[in-house]
């Protein structure tokens, strides 16, 4: 996502301008957040990004589905094991792939002009299990998975156990001697290592567990 | 030979190129996107390596995704199709820095025939004709507007670099072309990273007709005779056929004689493909080259039995060609129908969903490129090509006739595609009798087409 958009600044605006800006605002508010906060429910989608103009209008689900969707990463059934379909004369480097399940659901860029100008800025959980009771079981772990195709590295201050926050980094990939960092998903303790150092990844690639802090006994 | 290729495309040409490199013995990595996890091509691969989202500019035309992917792999090669890195002039010398192969013509011969304009100028210093134009690159709108009356109006404005219908305009007036040009530039600007135009006289009736090259590192170079695309909607081609019905035996010989004369000369080095307008007088006028595989390239292998990717990556290897111009033999007639996920009801406009049936048609002399299957999620980020159907005959009639058995063999369900407009083209007049020109379709409306077959 590029961050280069003109941005309206109310600081330095005319009361005219801010009187337009919020008539811009009520006016997006009113016509596109219903459409867009049910195009949310009904996609599956994590979050939605729309642009009009200047505007910028981002809606995303509560912090719980997210959490539900870090689990699902974590637990839910994952194709990564050595040579499913396509994939039978891997090297080493390639153990894993990231759930298709979690692709499919990346629908939100459509050319059909149904809707225009949406796209997609992450996977979210799947359809079917998009209504399952949110509160029977915690999450305990979310993957950092990789950013680019290329050679991992993982932090060294990023040992097993540390306490990291969601967005910290843990290590980068070398893309062609372009460090591409790899972030952590959630709040939470750095666990177990997917891939090993120098290990060469494809994008998606699962490669660090984080233990969810909420979910660890004694912790919350 | 390669030890390893990457084949950094997608759908039906990333097939074509791993079967290529399968019948040559060589091992090859499909790259892909997140959004073509579960598409042929992946499946049916070696090894398969994920580069980037399903967004293209961070996966099949990220040329540092697509070259980080072939070293860890250990590929020595990459093949990069058609669209996509295959139109990036920069990636060919990026993917040698990396002591890698790019596999078409080396670098130093791609940034000779780089800017279309620049390669007018080059062919025709061989002998090849050329339309009247502008001289070079337009500086800005004045020198337009200044070489619009030189050339005399209709003109076509056209990107120096890149093709595909992308940046181009007919216009009439000067009024037209100076309101054109921004938008040309922007078209070229976002499709090719280069917004520079240069102007063309515009032939109101013409065909366009290209002539398939080969020629190997030490200047040893064949024609694989020509293709005729001038069933086309809006710039982009639907319909290919060989041998053109546009030119007599003797014309099509010499058209082809002199392309692969000019080539040469030219130091050119790989497949290629020489692209000409021919007038309704059959004069015929150089206007650019292709450095790349061709979607309509089996139109070709048809005829003559030649497979021109292999052709490609051994030339590409610095293989001799191996074969001389007598030996390519180009017998009876074929015809490439481009299958596109489109509705031809709501002016085909690009489709996707899910393929709930598919089957492909079969029997002697029909041929199906396609990365389809049952149950095959078609991706909305990509262009809308779902296969070509291409089809044999000793004839042009007997071709005709199977086409329309192909097409109506044809079963594919769940998406809606053009194969409409293909039954309505080989039921038409101006297709049976041969005279489709550029601008047919857009001209009477593929709607007349649709409702004159309907009427059969």
């Amino acid at each position: 996502m590029p961050d280069d958009l003109p941005r309206p600044e109310s600081a330095t605006r005319s009361p005219g301008e801010r009187a337009a800006d919020h008539a811009v605002i009520g006016d997006l508010a009113d016509d596109l957040l219903p459409a867009l906060v049910a195009k949310l429910a009904a996609t599956g989608l994590g979050e939605i990004e729309v642009r009009e103009g200047p505007w910028r209008l981002r809606v995303r689900r509560p912090a719980d589905a997210a959490v539900e969707r870090a689990r699902r990463a974590a637990d839910g059934p994952s194709r990564s094991q050595p040579g499913h379909a396509g994939h039978g004369h891997s090297p080493a480097g390639f153990e894993g792939h990231r759930s298709a399940r979690d692709t499919r659901a990346m629908t939100g860029h459509s050319t059909n002009g149904s809707t225009p100008g949406l796209t997609a800025v992450g996977p979210g959980p799947d359809r079917d299990t998009d209504d399952a009771p949110r509160a029977e079981s915690r999450p305990s772990r979310a993957i950092a998975t990789s950013p680019a195709v290329g050679v991992y590295q993982p932090r060294p201050e990023a040992r097993p156990g540390t306490k990291v926050r969601a967005g910290d980094r843990l290590g980068v990939v070398d893309m062609l001697g372009v460090a591409q960092e790899v972030v952590a998903p959630d709040d939470g303790l750095v666990g177990a290592s997917l891939v090993e150092p120098g290990q060469a990844v494809e994008y998606g690639q699962e490669l660090v567990v984080i233990e969810l802090v909420g979910a660890q006994a004694g912790e919350g | 030979m390669f030890r390893k290729i990457l084949i950094a495309n997608r759908g039906e040409i990333a097939l074509r190129v791993l079967r290529a490199c399968r019948t040559l013995g060589v091992e090859a990595v499909v790259a892909y996107s997140e959004a073509d996890r579960e598409s042929l091509p992946v499946q049916l691969a070696d090894e398969a390596i994920c580069v980037g989202p399903a967004d293209a500019k961070r996966s099949y035309l990220s040329a540092p995704a697509m070259i980080s992917a072939a070293i860890v792999t250990g590929c020595d090669a990459i093949h990069p199709g058609y669209g996509f890195l295959s139109e990036d002039e920069g990636f060919a010398e990026v993917v040698r820095a990396h002591d890698l192969t790019f596999i078409g013509p080396p670098a130093n011969v791609l940034d000779r025939f780089a800017s279309k304009e620049a390669t007018r100028r080059l062919l025709a210093g061989h002998g090849l004709p050329t339309i009247p134009g502008s001289n070079g690159i337009l500086r800005d709108d004045a020198h337009a507007l200044e070489e619009g009356e030189r050339i005399g109006y209709p003109v076509l404005i056209k990107p120096a670099a890149g093709g595909g219908g992308k940046g181009m305009r007919m216009v009439r007036t000067p009024r037209e072309l100076e309101a054109a040009l921004n938008v040309c530039r922007s078209e070229a600007r976002a499709a090719f990273g280069d917004d520079s135009l240069y102007l063309e006289r515009w032939l109101d009736e013409n065909r366009h007709v290209e002539v398939q090259i080969a020629v190997d590192r030490f200047g040893h170079g064949v024609h694989l005779g020509e293709r005729d695309c001038s069933v086309q909607r809006r710039h982009q081609k639907i319909l290919e056929e060989a041998p053109t019905p546009a030119l007599s035996e003797a014309a099509r010989a010499d058209l082809c004689n002199r392309a692969i004369r000019a080539v040469v000369a030219a130091g050119y080095e790989n497949i290629g493909t020489l692209e000409f307008l021919v007038d309704r007088d059959g004069n015929y006028y150089f206007i650019e080259i292709n450095c790349r595989v061709q979607v309509e390239h089996p139109v070709t292998e048809m005829l003559t039995g030649i497979d021109l990717v292999t052709t490609q990556i051994r030339i590409a290897a610095g293989e001799p060609l191996g074969f001389a111009q007598a030996d390519v033999v180009s017998r009876g007639h074929a015809i490439e129908f481009r299958i596109n996920a489109e509705d031809p009801e709501r002016d085909f406009r690009p489709v996707s969903g899910v393929v709930e049936r598919y089957l492909a048609p079969g029997g002697p002399g029909v041929r199906m490129d396609s990365h389809l299957y049952a149950g095959y999620e078609i991706p909305p980020f990509y262009d809308s090509l779902l296969g070509k159907l291409i089809v044999w005959g000793q004839t042009r009639e007997a071709a005709i006739a199977r086409g329309l058995a192909a097409l109506d063999e044809l079963l594919l369900e769940g998406v809606i595609t053009n194969i409409s407009i293909h039954r309505a083209l080989l039921t038409s007049d101006a297709f049976v009798d041969g005279k489709m020109t550029t601008n047919l379709l857009d001209r009477v409306g593929s709607a007349a087409f649709l409702a004159a077959a309907a009427r059969v």
